[in-house]
């Protein structure tokens, strides 16, 4: 492992400390800014201060701090789908608190932007490669099945790939679906897909925001390579009781929210159901009495979010959230029993405290798991296989202003992981044949932080930290410094130029060679024969807005290395094996690629296109002959169009359109019959040739959708109309080659190859409420 | 009736999802055709092999025959060549291209060695070492609980000190296909310990059926994983695409030896 001299961690802490000049004249603003009807923060909204040239953006929990020079100022709160609000203050010799409240329209739809960060943060902001997304902004997107899910439109921004075809993995500029720091509200979530990866385990009723880092990122995130996908959870009014919920057509969902005290404590529950094996049970029962049907196994999913928020008094609050996610599959008779259960668990307490207006504190701690249990019992036989992984965190953050120029945040986690591998038990009733296998391992993870906010003058600001980090399982400890760095310059009022650098550890690693999200995909630890993953990022980028601010156009590049990079040898057994490592390869990875955007803010009609042009690649010495082959999610051309158009009050149209350069893909190139012991068994082996050799057809689909708002008795309701793949567009989820057989004199023809299609087109409704 | 018609369309409109399949186009490189030899030793059986080549995935399915390719196998102080001889083995349908009389009498421990050669200066070679048999223990079996079908236990005894592999196959007799249970197993998770291995209900009564326990080296069971592997890999999206680990070098193929037990038993 490369180490970092620890001394260059020193000198930035110190370039921190002697830098940090005395308190100007200036005094800090502080506060919250909330929605007005649900009481709630809001997380992403923008203050700012125009003639100060001076802004900044609401954390996690809706707060803001402004450092200010004394005289007047007006202070304008924006966020997407809310009316601005402006206050105009005095500043004399004391800080002060200014707490914004925003309206929103509640009876009419509002103008939709889907940045939630306005144009002119995104321009003034350090940070670069961020995307940001309101659960609010993306209901109204058309989605498959009427299901809507926060994931497959982040897919829509440049720099992420979905994968395969109706898939809610991220592929994030060349990394991995396993690369992805996926938080929901600071606990990490380690399989976030149900139905092998067709939805996300987001319910957008429970989900306020998402936050995605695809670069450049923050030295407070650490333990994946390639992405940070920050989910919040929504809190509970903390006015009245309201009700929402929707009915679609395959799944139901129900929020109920309120008060425990006016004004000082609420909850949120919120529950999501599919409800296909209701229907399948019935004709199961219906198709009883006939002997030539088979029954339909049973599937169904569920998630359960709930929120509690306590405010303690005005420097403290608390917060509990959880997540209870299950897949279940089932089928039963007689004789034969099934069982495969898989789903994520996770409980997260959080104290936030503020010791003064320039510094405070977010400290957590949390319980989460994810585990798969597949059961088998024929007769007095059963078989049972399961894996699992539960962790025990604890994580504290400090934010320190230390002056106008100056912002401090630092801050250290610890996670104890428990893994259960491969755990498999055959059993017989009368215990003549038991036996079990699997591997448990503990580990022990840590990082700790110190990052400066650095705003040089109007025009220069750098973002730059180091990240300690280190990782004990087995006897091995791993120990790592991962510096952070970004830089902005403005070279206008409008134009903007960034860059940055991030270096990134992951000590887990997931097992899994399918390609899609599997439920049997498991994690395994850095252990002394198994390195901890590593990647470095640079990009650099260009932020302009033009059209009377109604424009918002970027450009970024970037580059990435991986090293110590996973996969599995030919035919490795990663399901039951004692011996998992045997199996392991290791390599290296890199991507490199050009993400454009243009996005109209403002007006009837809003949306963005998004293109990325990249490559992404890897290599290892046990495949392909050692020869470096593309991943198969390689995209060397992805486009998104989304518009957005407000018809009336209330109606709203929408369309999203996507073209993708098709997935690399391994073909056979030759056969030879293989007769085997028996002579009547005689079959085709294939030869495959190059991993990823081969290019599926393009990709492309236009899904249209329209929010049609209700004039109910009580609360409000709308119709959501979604058609996904609107022209039937038959995209290649996967190519097999078969034999062209003369059944009747049973001989070989020829082969032949087939493309196989998922989603035909595919119109939804949904029903929503709330009251 | 309506109600079961509405919910099947519900379904329908789910899962045509499933059924999407178009013919397409694809330009294959070039393959250049190699020597595929599959050859299985038994105890007093003669020495019996097949050599082919592999062929490009749309070339004609005519299996492509190497008629001069010349083949000895050894063994002690003894090279046997084997004639060029096409034909068809009319115990269990297999067919051969090369063939000798004599007979393999190797004992458990006995190392034979392949070597395949042709015209254009191919060359493949390969080696086996004879197994002994494991003998099955038992064959029991139970019937559902409406006495029709019926689930086979068969148990054998694991030998400690080895890594064993095991190809196990219930054929049912009456039916004349392939076998209805045909599985490989290795002994990680039991070695030394008495294995039992299970059927689901897939026997019918009166079902006579055929059990062969063959003790398989590991260059055996893991040519085996890899052609199921890779043969699973065309058409399942899941599967991630393995080459073929062969038993030989300088080519594609296996050779091995076949240590049998085989019992006969009548589900009644």
């Amino acid at each position: 492992m490369r180490f970092i001299p620890a001394c260059t961690c020193w000198v930035l802490i110190l370039l921190v400390l002697f830098t940090a000049p005395a308190y100007a004249q200036t005094f800090n603003v502080s506060g919250y800014i909330k929605d007005a009807s649900e009481s709630g923060p809001l997380v992403g909204a923008t203050v700012a201060v125009h003639e100060q040239n001076s802004g900044t953006i609401t954390d996690a929990e809706g707060f803001y701090t402004l450092s200010l020079p004394p005289g007047k100022h007006t202070l304008e709160a924006s966020y997407l789908g809310y009316q601005n609000t402006s206050r105009t203050i005095t500043i004399t010799n004391t800080d002060k608190k200014v707490n914004l409240i925003l309206d929103a329209a509640t009876n009419e739809l509002t103008e939709v932007q889907v940045e939630a960060f306005s144009a002119r943060q995104k321009l003034n902001d350090t940070r670069m490669g961020v995307e940001f997304l309101a659960s609010r902004d993306a209901k109204l997107l058309p989605a498959l099945m009427g299901e809507v899910d926060l994931m497959k439109v982040l897919q829509l921004k440049p720099g992420v790939q979905s994968g395969t075809e109706g898939s809610s993995g991220l592929f994030v500029r060349g990394g991995s679906a396993d690369q992805n720091l996926v938080l929901l509200d600071n606990a990490l979530l380690y399989n976030p897909s149900h139905l092998l990866g067709f939805f996300s385990t987001f319910n957008s009723d429970a989900v306020k925001s998402v936050e995605l880092y695809k670069g450049g990122f923050p030295a407070e995130f650490g333990g994946r390579l390639s992405s940070v996908v920050d989910v919040r959870l929504q809190e509970g009014n903390y006015d009245e009781v309201k009700v929402s919920g929707g009915l679609g057509l395959i799944s139901s969902r129900l929020t109920v929210e309120g008060p425990v005290a006016k004004d000082k404590a609420s909850f949120i529950f919120s529950g999501r159901r599919t409800y296909l094996d209701v229907f399948t049970r019935m004709i199961n029962k219906m198709e009883a009495d006939n002997a030539d049907f088979n029954p339909i196994p049973d599937y169904y999913f569920y998630d359960l979010n709930g929120k509690l928020t306590y405010k303690i008094n005005k420097r403290d609050e608390l917060s509990v959230s959880s997540y209870y996610g299950h897949d279940s599959f089932g089928f039963n008779d007689e004789d034969f029993r099934f069982g495969f259960d898989w789903g994520n668990r996770i409980a997260n307490i959080s104290w936030q405290h503020k010791f003064n207006s320039h510094f405070y504190m977010r400290t957590s701690a949390n319980t989460t798991s994810y585990q798969y249990n597949i059961s088998n019992k024929i007769d007095s036989y059963s078989l049972g296989l399961s894996s699992s992984i539960r962790d025990v965190g604890f994580k504290t953050d400090f934010d320190l202003l230390l002056s106008k120029e100056h912002s401090l945040k630092f801050g250290a986690m610890a996670t104890r992981h428990a893994f259960s591998v491969g755990r498999v038990t055959y059993d017989s009733d009368d215990d003549t044949q038991d036996y079990g296998g699997g591997s448990n391992y503990k580990a022990t993870e840590f990082g700790t932080y110190i990052s400066d906010d650095y705003q040089v003058n109007a025009l220069l600001s750098f973002n730059y930290g180091m990240r300690f980090s280190g990782f004990n399982s087995s006897g091995k400890t791993y120990l790592a410094l991962e510096p952070r760095a970004s830089a902005k310059y403005s070279l206008n009022e409008n134009l903007s130029v960034k860059a940055s650098y991030a270096s990134m550890m992951q000590y887990l690693h997931l097992v899994s060679n399918s390609g899609a999200s599997m439920p049997t995909d498991i994690w395994f630890p850095s252990t002394k024969g198994t390195k901890p993953q590593r990647s470095q990022q640079t990009s650099a980028g260009v932020n302009y807005i033009f059209g009377h601010g109604k424009y918002l156009f970027s450009n970024e590049l970037y580059y990435k290395w991986m090293h110590r990079q996973i996969d599995f040898k030919d035919g490795a057994n990663l399901f039951i094996n004692d011996n998992l490592e045997n199996e392991f390869l290791f390599g290296k990875g890199e991507s490199y690629g050009n993400e454009i955007y243009l996005e109209k803010l403002k007006g009837r009609t809003t949306g963005w296109i998004g293109y990325t042009l990249s490559w992404a690649y890897r290599q290892f010495e046990g495949i392909n002959g050692g020869r470096r082959f593309p991943t198969s999610f390689d995209r060397r051309h992805d486009l998104s169009i989304v518009l957005l158009h407000k018809l009336n009050k209330r109606l709203h149209l929408t369309a999203a359109f996507v073209y993708g350069t098709g997935n690399a893909y391994s073909l056979p190139v030759a056969r030879f019959a293989f007769q085997d012991i028996e002579g009547d068994a005689a079959t085709i082996v294939p030869i495959y040739a190059d991993r990823n050799s081969f290019r599926l057809a393009s990709y492309h689909r236009l899904d249209l959708g329209a929010v049609l708002k209700l004039k109910p008795k009580h609360g409000e309701s709308d119709l959501t109309f979604s058609v996904y793949n609107v022209y039937n567009r038959r995209n290649p989820y996967f190519v097999y080659f078969e034999q062209v057989r003369n059944s009747d004199r049973d001989e070989t023809l020829g082969f032949r190859a087939k493309q196989v299609s998922l989603f035909p087109v595919v119109p939804s409704v949904t029903y929503n409420f709330k009251f | 009736m309506k109600l079961k018609s509405y919910l099947y369309i519900i379904l329908l409109l789910l899962f045509t999802a499933c059924d999407r399949d178009k013919e397409i186009y694809i330009d294959l490189p070039a393959h250049t055709p190699q020597l595929v030899v599959e050859c299985y030793l038994e105890p007093g059986q003669p020495f019996r092999l097949t050599v082919l080549e592999s062929a490009s995935y749309f070339a004609s399915p005519d299996p492509p025959l190497v008629p001069d390719a010349k083949v000895f196998i050894m063994f002690k102080d003894q090279r046997v060549e084997l004639t060029y001889k096409p034909g068809v083995n009319k115990l269990n349908n297999k067919f051969y291209t090369h063939t000798s009389s004599v007979l393999m009498t190797g004992e458990p421990g006995d190392i034979y060695t392949l070597e395949v050669t042709d015209n254009q200066g191919r060359k493949v070679t390969g080696t086996t070492t004879i197994l002994p048999v494991v003998p099955i223990d038992t064959v029991e079996w139970r019937f559902s609980d409406d006495n029709e079908k019926a689930i086979l236990i068969t148990s054998f005894q694991d030998v400690a000190s080895t890594a064993n592999y095991y190809r196990y196959m219930a054929n049912p007799y009456n039916l004349d296909t392939s076998p209805e249970q045909d599985e490989i197993h290795d002994d990680n998770l039991n070695n030394g310990k008495r294995i039992s291995l299970n059927s689901s209900y897939e026997f019918n009564r009166n079902d006579t059926v055929v059990i062969s326990l063959f003790n398989i080296e590991k260059q055996y069971y893991d040519f085996l994983n890899s052609a199921y592997s890779a043969k699973d890999a065309n058409g399942n999206p899941f599967a991630q695409p393995t080459s073929i680990k062969s038993s030989v070098t300088g080519g594609i193929g296996i050779f091995t030896n076949l240590a049998l037990d085989r019992k006969q038993i009548k589900l009644e």
